[in-house]
């Protein structure tokens, strides 16, 4: 039960309100709460929708607390923006099937049974949807911290 | 709409070497669609002889290809390069 029916509940044993007062109360609270469920079910739609839409694939390498050298380490900061992922994706389309042979017998002998040719443009949209829920975070023997994640 | 990229910013430096420049994009494109234009004719016997030798395959993969880059530099908008070294800068930006 919520504080808010508690409360008037209380009013009313106390005599302060009347029932039909506390009735209309109650439902007033009940609507309320209704319209506070559907809000926050429209916002965690939106969330997932924008959570669903990746933009960029950021790369970033830093040093970290267990860093020798903080100062003078490399930092890297990329951001790859997700249709330029895409557009290297459908560049695959244009990979003679010679060489798509190729790479699916090399694919056979590491003991990968996959078919490159078997990558279709829906399966892509599927992958890189996928992506948003990827984050890769890496501590080197080094110090340096390094992650890859969707934004 | 999703615009093509306009500007790029190419920044290094290090011990020897400390410029910065800014590439118009959008002056390029022009240019790109004029050399384009002006080199339409040599394309178009190109694809001619090509299917006139019945390699019409490697015309659909030019044309592929071609399609490709432009999808390609249009993606490009967004991209962030910075590595940073001890003694040397990398930035790469295109807005």
């Amino acid at each position: 039960m919520s504080e808010s029916k508690r409360k008037i509940i209380e009013m009313l044993a106390q005599g302060k309100i009347s029932a039909d007062d506390a009735y209309r109360l109650l439902c007033a609270v009940d609507a309320g709460e209704v319209q506070e469920g559907r809000e926050r079910e429209d916002t965690g739609k939106k969330s997932a929708e924008v959570k669903g839409k990746p933009k960029y694939l950021r790369v970033t390498v830093t040093p970290g607390e267990g860093h020798a050298d903080p100062e003078n380490a490399d930092r890297v900061n990329v951001r790859i923006p997700m249709s330029l992922v895409r557009a290297g994706i459908k560049l695959t389309s244009l990979i003679p099937p010679e060489a798509l042979d190729k790479a699916n017998s090399a694919l056979k002998e590491k003991g990968i049974n996959f078919d490159v040719r078997n990558i279709k443009q829906d399966d892509i949209e599927e992958l890189i949807e996928a992506l948003g829920d990827m984050q890769v975070d890496v501590e080197s023997a080094r110090g340096d911290n390094v992650k890859v994640f969707v934004e | 709409m999703n615009y093509p990229p306009m500007l790029m910013h190419v920044k290094v430096k290090n011990r020897k070497t400390d410029f910065g420049l800014w590439l118009p994009l959008f002056l390029l494109f022009p240019l790109a669609l004029v050399v384009l234009l002006v080199l339409s004719p040599l394309i178009l016997v190109g694809i001619l002889v090509l299917l006139a030798l019945g390699q019409g395959r490697w015309v659909a993969w030019g044309l592929r290809c071609l399609w490709m880059a432009i999808v390609s530099s249009w993606a490009l908008k967004g991209l962030e390069v910075d590595v940073q070294g001890r003694d040397e800068v990398v930035q790469i930006s295109i807005v």
